[in-house]
């Protein structure tokens, strides 16, 4: 019973192996590609699909619904695509910009996608993402203060330098030139 | 009289031709884009091209398989779930895409074909004219100045005590 | 007329004195302090602003280390107006002679002896107010670079109270410093 059981097994590796018909299989990573994620600004999400399979992927649906719209808006881009075909050891790259309409931890999930992995069109394949995880997103008057040039302080500053440089350096060019130019024009 | 009958040969020819070719290639595509670029370090940490465009044929034609040859690749155009809204994304390091003028020229997959056979024979590709193009203008990725304004307080500073300790020492010989 | 040659002695004795003494007049010395208080108290806007210190909570450290500032400063002010002003009176002694001789050429009644003395009163007070102008720019120059290069740059990523400390302080002291290795 065993040894039959063992060889139906057999029979059926060496069938699925043996298949002629390639078949597409897509792998998809998901990233946000930010440095800082900041309230109101930029957020780029890159998506790569890689087809890993031995045929091409036809009509591959990529959609993403982890952005509640209520925390965020698309900017640029879409978040659902198609693309019709994919060749078989071919990658694609997609992006969207969106931007956080508030701050605090957000657990950024997978997408998914739907695709043909053989000609014939008749099986639909499912497929997940990678997800890039939980990310904090920073509240933007934090980031400003950290972050940003400070070139209005930086103006102060020189402001408040100016006299305690210009006056000084200011009377004592005066009075060296009133000395120097007299001799230089005795001369 | 002449010049009516010409006319009319002219559509009447602009008609058939219109008949044959119709059936797959866009006549006449009107395109509105809308490009973005990576613009700082902070929201990515590469350069991203994303050019979102609606492309809309005299001839009606819907949907069609668009290749996009920019930047030196060759990449397909996806479609969205708008009707002949397509977006097509470039995404590399912020040195392989410096700041500048990228012209994307597009192919329906007849002409995309043509391009790939004429570069594969290292032929002149020029013959080959795009169906349309779209320019994407990419400003640079802007590092940040946090450092900057205070390297420039400290040239500023330097520049000033240089010339008083030059002045100095011309006064002490 | 009415000086008397034992006047006229003891006050180029006096002008001697003054020359080569590091002792300053009050006047000149509330000008250095106050110039000192100023500039020291400048690196509290920094610090503030872009460092992100609570202003009232280091309200303590803010004090005290600019008072020490200003203390070291105005040290550093003497130092190197006492050096200049020599160095000075020398570059300027033949435009400040041949200016006072043109103005005094006139007055026939006064005698040679009164007119270098003149000369050499004047050659003072012009050596004296343009050391003193210099050394405020040169210190005042040399202060703000060395506070920038340590808090910006040296002590970057220390805790903003240290670095307050350690930036002010170094400045400060290597001010001092360098006015009194300087010839």
């Amino acid at each position: 019973m065993k040894l039959i059981v063992a060889a139906v097994i057999l029979t059926l590796a060496s069938i699925s192996a043996g298949q002629e018909d390639p078949e597409a299989r897509l792998l998809v990573s998901k990233n946000v590609l930010n440095n800082y994620l900041v309230e109101g600004k930029d957020l780029t999400v890159e998506y790569k699909i890689f087809n890993v399979g031995g045929g091409a992927a036809l009509d591959v649906h990529l959609k993403d619904s982890s952005f509640p719209t209520a925390d965020f808006e698309v900017v640029h881009g879409n978040l659902e695509v198609m693309w019709e075909r994919i060749s078989p050891g071919a990658n694609m790259t997609h992006a969207a910009i969106l931007r956080p309409t508030k701050f605090g931890y957000f657990n950024f999930t997978s997408a998914e996608v739907v695709y043909y992995g053989k000609e014939d069109k008749k099986e639909q394949k499912f497929g997940y993402s990678s997800a890039p995880g939980e990310g904090g997103i920073v509240n933007r008057k934090d980031f400003d203060r950290r972050f940003s040039p400070h070139v209005l302080d930086w103006l102060v500053f020189a402001v408040m330098t100016l006299p305690s440089l210009g006056i000084p350096c200011l009377l004592w060019y005066s009075s060296s030139r009133r000395f120097t130019s007299h001799v230089k024009k005795q001369n | 009289m002449a010049a009516t009958t010409s006319k009319m040969l002219t559509i009447l020819v602009l008609a058939v031709l219109t008949v044959f070719t119709s059936a797959d290639v866009c006549l006449g595509p009107v395109v509105k884009s809308e490009t973005y670029t990576t613009s700082e370090t902070t929201v990515s940490t590469e350069t991203v091209f994303i050019s979102q465009f609606t492309l809309t044929c005299k001839n009606g034609l819907q949907n069609i398989n668009l290749f996009a040859d920019v930047a030196g690749r060759m990449i397909p155009a996806v479609r969205t779930t708008v009707t002949n809204q397509y977006q097509i994304t470039i995404t590399d390091e912020y040195k392989a895409l410096r700041s500048g003028n990228y012209e994307s020229r597009f192919y329906d997959e007849e002409g995309f074909s043509a391009l790939k056979k004429a570069r594969r024979n290292n032929e002149d590709v020029s013959t080959i004219t795009p169906l349309f193009t779209i320019n994407i203008s990419h400003g640079g990725v802007w590092q940040g100045t946090y450092i900057q304004s205070e390297f420039v307080a400290a040239c500023v500073a330097i520049l000033v005590w240089w010339l008083a300790f030059s002045t100095k020492s011309k006064l002490t010989p | 007329m009415a000086v008397t040659k034992k006047t006229k002695l003891s006050r180029e004795e006096e002008l001697l004195l003054q020359d080569f003494s590091r002792n300053v007049s009050t006047k000149s010395s509330a000008l250095f302090y106050g110039n000192a208080l100023i500039v020291s108290a400048i690196p509290i806007w920094l610090f503030w602003r872009i460092h992100q210190m609570d202003l009232w909570q280091s309200a303590i450290l803010f004090v005290v280390f600019s008072l020490v500032s200003t203390y070291l400063v105005a040290y550093a002010y003497k130092n190197v107006k006492f050096v200049l002003k020599h160095y000075i009176a020398q570059k300027r002694e033949e435009g400040i002679t041949k200016e006072m001789m043109s103005k005094l050429s006139e007055d026939k009644e006064m005698t040679k002896k009164e007119k270098d003395e003149r000369v050499l009163w004047k050659k003072n007070e012009v050596a004296d107010y343009e050391a003193t102008t210099f050394s405020i720019f040169y210190n005042n120059a040399l202060y703000l670079v060395l506070l920038i290069v340590f808090s910006f740059y040296i002590l970057k990523n220390f805790n903003p109270s240290v670095n307050y400390v350690l930036s002010v302080g170094s400045s400060a002291g290597l001010l001092a410093l360098f006015s009194t290795s300087s010839k």
